[in-house]
C-alpha cells in the first residue's frame, strides 16, 4: 500500500533517518517534508495526505499544536507522533488530542513497522 | 526543591540506545571510558529540561569525533564533506533524543528545550554540575553530562 505521507520535523538529520526507516521497514510512500508545524499544517491543507508524522518539539508551532490545528479545520487526516519524548504522560496526552500512535526516538525499523502495521489494517 | 536524582548507568543506556539505533546500526560503539581531562574545544549539544528542578544534558565530542558522528547519521559517503549546519543539526537531534529519554524519568518535568549546539569553547555556561560520563565512540572520546539549574539565573543575595 502506498501512502501520501508528511513528515514534519525541524531536523534534516531527523527527517532523513525518518525517511530512511520507512524504506527500511519496507514501505514504499511518497513523502514529503516539514520543517515545522506551520508549514505541515499548509502542506496537509493542500495535499490531504493520508498520514501525517510529526516531531512533538518544532518551533513556530509544536507537533500538538499542529495536530490540534488539523482538527479544527476540519481535515481529517491522521497524525501520529515520532518524538524523543516518549514518557507515559505523553503518550496519554498524545491520544487525549486525537493522535494516532506516538513512535518514541530512538527507533528501529522493526519497531517503526509493528506500530504502524497495526494502524494500516 | 531538591534536583531530580538522575541515575548516570540509565542515561548512559540511553546514549547507547541513541547511537545503536541512529548511529550506528548495531549495538557496541559506544563504551564507557576511563576519565580524563575535560574535553574542551570541540561540539557541545545540549537540550534543558524545564520545570520546577531544571536540568540540562550535554553531549560533548571532540571536532573529529562530531564529524564522524555527522558522517555517520548523515550515511554520507567517503569524501563528501560535512556542512557546519548538517553537523550542529546532527550533534542538536543526539541531544534532543537523549535529552528526551532523560525527561521521561523526571517526576515532573516541564517542557523540553530545542537543541543548542556550540562548536569550540568549553561548552554551556552555568549551573551545577551533578555528574559526568565518559564515554568511547569508535576512537573519539565523547562525554554525556548532566546539570541542575535549579539556581541558575536566579540572584543570590547575601
Amino acid at each position: 500500500m502506498s501512502l501520501r505521507v508528511i513528515v514534519a520535523d525541524d531536523s534534516k538529520v531527523m527527517r532523513q533517518i525518518v525517511k530512511r526507516t520507512i524504506r527500511q521497514a519496507g514501505y514504499d510512500w511518497d513523502v514529503t517534508e516539514a520543517e515545522n508545524g506551520a508549514e505541515a499544517l499548509e502542506l496537509a491543507k493542500a495535499q490531504q495526505p493520508d498520514l501525517v508524522l510529526s516531531d512533538w518539539n518544532m518551533p513556530q508551532m509544536s507537533g500538538i499544536e499542529l495536530l490540534r490545528a488539523l482538527s479544527a479545520s476540519g481535515l481529517d487526516i491522521p497524525l501520529g507522533f515520532v518524538t524523543s519524548e516518549g514518557s507515559p504522560q505523553m503518550r496519554e496526552l498524545a491520544a487525549s488530542e486525537g493522535a494516532l500512535f506516538l513512535i518514541a526516538k530512538p527507533f528501529t525499523a522493526d519497531s517503526f513497522r509493528d506500530t504502524i502495521e497495526e494502524f494500516l489494517e | 526543591m531538591t534536583a531530580t536524582v538522575i541515575d548516570v548507568d540509565h542515561v548512559v543506556a540511553i546514549a547507547q540506545d541513541v547511537f545503536t539505533a541512529m548511529i550506528d546500526g548495531e549495538p557496541g560503539l559506544l563504551t564507557v571510558d576511563a576519565p580524563s581531562d575535560e574535553l574542551a574545544g570541540g561540539v557541545h549539544a545540549w537540550v534543558d529540561i524545564q520545570g520546577d528542578a531544571p536540568l540540562r544534558s550535554v553531549v560533548s565530542v571532540g571536532s573529529q569525533g562530531a564529524d564522524q558522528i555527522a558522517r555517520a547519521v548523515m550515511r554520507l559517503a567517503p569524501g563528501e564533506a560535512v556542512e557546519e549546519e548538517d553537523l550542529t543539526d546532527a550533534l542538536g537531534e543526539v541531544a534532543n533524543v537523549i535529552g528526551g529519554n532523560v525527561k521521561a524519568l523526571v517526576t515532573i518535568p516541564g517542557s523540553l528545550t530545542l537543541p543548542q549546539v556550540t562548536i569550540g569553547g568549553s561548552g554551556p555556561l552555568g549551573g551545577q554540575l551533578m555528574w559526568q560520563a565518559p564515554l568511547r565512540w569508535r576512537s573519539h572520546r565523547l562525554v554525556i553530562s548532566m546539570w541542575s539549574l535549579e539556581n541558575y539565573g536566579k540572584d543570590v543575595t547575601l
